[in-house]
């Protein structure tokens, strides 16, 4: 006796026409079907209804699945899942799921699980580039979770500009390598609250720039993170990168003394001559050392009576030189004198010196030509942050400003231009805050993009208290948990799809796991990030990207002059 | 639909009927087969014609003038009563709704274009011809969409028939499988979706 029906199939049940996998106890859910697209729009995001076996305890925001459509792979980020009833009735007198007839008779019938999904890209079925939605699948597409190839083809493999930064969720054996070209062609953030692996992560970004030689370094380091052995919080040391890469790292230090007792090997002893600081110098200060207007004024009158040594006989005047300058100056005693005492500040800073040992902007530039990044360590000024943000300003101005002349006078002849300079500061939202981002010039750099070939990576645990235009110009975020609403409200502005992201964001576990968007890869991210270990060195020894320059044109090898 | 389907006792015949079900007569001796929730299907001899499957939603015996006397006296013999049983007028009816019909050994999963006759013969569905007829469970939908009859008690009746047709270690499997196809049929009305996954849980 056969069996057929002569009409078409009248059901309402989507598992009758979608036939299911007849195996209940599958909980693996690695490259299987999920479920199938039941409704959304591009702008919102899709709506996919779990088949009855998929596992929603299995599941996660953050993680990708793929819609396989008609002649387009979509790939998409999970950024919800709800539990649905066909009836809200249900909820009011819920079955007795302890009946395991019951149990499998309502899961996935009258009660089942949905997921939100963005889509993120799109390729094509025949050998298509991942290209960015225009459209969605149609409806009741299967979704699946993407498999290692459904990844490599989105992130590309590992070569000599794409540096594997670690695994996207619950896929341990894919890797995601970053774009390392497009990551330090634009500013570069790395967000995150405190002790979410920050460091960590910005350690391995720098290791995979410096290795590929895709731009020089200088770092300021304000806790001793990067260039030497870096302890964590479980007590074992970290490699810094200059006893992973030692002939393409130098260390400088603006206090010997805890370089020595860290017995770093270091190249030079940063000192700075008060006759060198200027007022703008100042300016960058104004929050941080509660500096008036009418202070700042009165630094720049001083400075033309008393022209480079102002600041030295500033600190040095007594009570009677200050009633001598009355006569001299507009500025108030009253702003003088606050000036004064606020300098004598200055004191603590053994840095600091009436004048120079030597030309500590020279040294620097003169690493960079020879492509060779500076880390410079402030040990124990590390914890005042004045002294953080005048040095890191002070150095950043005036070599910003040295390779502004050398891009200009290279003419638009990038063989003559000097070699691509990431600057890493901390604590960025001191630099970049909305008060003083236009007068500064990390604001400068962010907004002028990469026309001098210097970038920005900021790394910061306050994002929210970054300027906005500075922000918008940050091209990859990476980012860790952050936990405040207005933090991830910031480093979420200007991505497409985002709402779904801060789901996502706001879940991410509390250490080595990120988010990476933006420039440097094609579709945002979940990353479990690599462990920073002796393999991870060991990688970093014998990489095929080792020899990448190879592949570059030898002009650009070469040192060159900025000056 | 063979030999098995011959030898299956016939329960009646077709009294009256409409394309949505028929009522079969019998006598009231016979009735020991028929049950409320059971598949029946109507016999017919000729090759190409149709033979309605359906389910029994009703069984009723109606009085005729003897009982109603038999009833007042008070001096009914037993040999009185049984006599009225085997010889009465009125014959037992038997109500059934149909839910598909078979035509040149195919089963088809709705309503039958034509009724069947009258006179047809009623049988009791072989275990075979249940569970050809319920690898599909489109008969769910249209019983449920069926006034004048008790359905959730009748379709829970008739999935344990069903259920019962089969080998005991496919029970179970079947009717979780029919519990999902009513969950999605009753999803506008959990009650009674509730009510009748209660009446058909083997737990
Ligand atoms: N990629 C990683 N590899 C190894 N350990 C890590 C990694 N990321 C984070 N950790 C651990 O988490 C701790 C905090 O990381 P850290 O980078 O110091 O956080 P943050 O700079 O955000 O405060 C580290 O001390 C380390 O033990
Ligand atoms: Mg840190």
């Amino acid at each position: 006796m056969g069996a057929r029906d002569p009409l078409y199939p009248q059901s309402d049940n989507l598992n009758d026409w979608f036939p299911q996998r007849d195996t209940s106890d599958v909980l693996t859910v690695n490259g299987l079907r999920l479920g199938v697209v039941v409704g959304g729009s591009l702008s919102k995001g899709l709506d996919v209804k779990l088949d009855r076996e998929t596992v929603i305890e299995d599941l996660a925001v953050g993680r990708y699945v793929v819609v396989r459509g008609l002649n387009k792979r979509f790939f998409c980020m999970i950024t919800d899942i709800t539990l649905d009833t066909t009836n809200p009735a249900i909820r009011s007198d819920p079955p007795d799921l302890t009946d395991q007839f019951l149990r499998e008779i309502y899961s996935g019938t009258a009660a089942f699980g949905t997921l939100h999904v963005t889509p993120m890209l799109t390729i094509d079925l025949e050998a298509g580039e991942p290209r960015p939605v225009k459209t969605i699948p149609s409806h009741f597409m299967p979704v699946e979770i993407a498999t290692t190839d459904d990844v490599n083809d989105v992130f590309g493999r590992e070569d000599a500009t794409h540096f594997n930064v670690g695994a996207p969720l619950e896929l341990e054996e894919t890797q995601i390598n970053l774009d390392l070209k497009r990551l330090v062609e634009r500013s570069v953030g790395v967000f995150g609250k405190s002790g979410t692996g920050k460091s960590f992560l910005t350690r391995i970004l720098l290791a995979g720039i410096i290795q590929n030689d895709v731009a020089v370094n200088l770092i300021f380091d304000m806790h001793n993170d990067y260039g030497w052995a870096a302890r964590d919080e479980r007590g074992s040391e970290a490699k810094g990168l200059k006893q992973l890469f030692s002939s393409k790292v130098a260390i400088f230090t603006l206090d010997e003394d805890a370089t020595r007792r860290r017995n770093a090997k270091y190249d030079h002893v940063v000192t700075i001559g008060y006759d060198d600081i200027e007022p703008e110098d100042l300016a960058m200060l104004k929050t941080t050392m509660d500096l008036s207007d009418p202070m700042i004024d009165a630094a720049y009158e001083l400075q033309k009576v008393w022209k480079r040594d102002w600041i030295t006989h500033l600190i040095d005047a007594s009570s009677d030189d200050l009633d001598m300058l009355k006569e001299m100056i507009a500025a108030s005693p009253a702003s003088v004198q606050a000036l004064q005492r606020r300098l004598r500040r200055f004191e603590r800073f053994d840095f600091l010196k009436p004048h120079a040992l030597d030309d500590s902007v020279r040294k620097i530039i003169e690493f960079i030509e020879q492509r060779k990044s500076v880390v410079l360590e402030f040990g124990r000024y590390g914890n005042a942050l004045e002294a953080y943000i005048l040095v890191a300003n002070y150095l950043t101005r005036r070599i910003h400003a040295m390779y502004v002349q050398a891009v200009e006078r290279a003419l638009g002849d990038e063989n003559m231009e000097p070699p691509q300079l990431l600057i890493t500061i901390e604590e960025a939202h001191k630099f970049l805050d909305p008060l003083i981002a236009r007068q500064t010039i990390f604001g400068t750099i962010a907004r002028e993009l990469r026309k001098y070939n210097v970038t920005l990576l900021v790394v910061d645990q306050r994002p929210s208290g970054i300027d906005d235009e500075v922000m918008s110009q940050v091209g990859t975020r990476v980012t860790a948990l952050l936990d405040n609403d207005r933090d991830i409200a910031a480093v979420l502005m200007g991505i497409s799809g985002s709402a779904g992201l801060r789901e996502v964001l706001a879940r991410l576990d509390t250490s080595q796991q990120a988010i990476i968007m933006g420039h440097a890869v094609p579709m945002p991210v979940v990353v479990k990030t690599r462990t920073y270990d002796t393999e991870f060195y060991r990688s970093l020894g014998s990489a095929p990207a080792g020899d990448g320059g190879s592949q570059r044109s030898k002009p650009d090898r070469e040192s060159r002059r900025i000056r | 639909m063979t030999d098995t389907t011959a030898q299956q006792p016939i329960i009646g015949s077709v009294l009256r009927a409409s394309t949505v079900g028929f009522v079969c007569g019998t006598r009231s001796q016979d009735i020991v087969h028929p049950s409320f929730g059971a598949f029946v299907r109507t016999r017919h001899g000729q090759m190409g014609e149709i033979d309605v499957i359906g389910l029994i939603h009703a069984i009723s015996i109606d009085d005729d003038p003897l009982v109603r006397q038999l009833v007042l006296a008070n001096n009914m013999t037993p040999a009185a009563a049984r006599d009225q049983r085997e010889n009465r007028m009125v014959p037992v009816e038997i109500s059934v709704v149909n839910i598909g019909f078979i035509q040149y050994d195919y089963i088809y999963h709705n309503l039958p274009p034509r009724p069947p006759l009258s006179l047809d013969p009623v049988q009791l569905c072989d275990d075979e011809t249940i569970m050809a007829f319920t690898e599909r469970l489109d008969f769910l939908r249209l019983v449920l969409n069926t006034n004048d009859v008790p359905t959730e008690e009748l379709l829970a009746a008739a999935l344990l028939h069903a259920s019962n047709a089969r080998p005991e270690a496919q029970r179970y499997a079947f009717l979780v499988h029919a519990g999902r196809r009513l969950a999605g049929l009753l999803a506008h009305d959990p009650p009674r979706l509730q009510h009748l996954l209660r009446l058909i849980n083997p737990n």
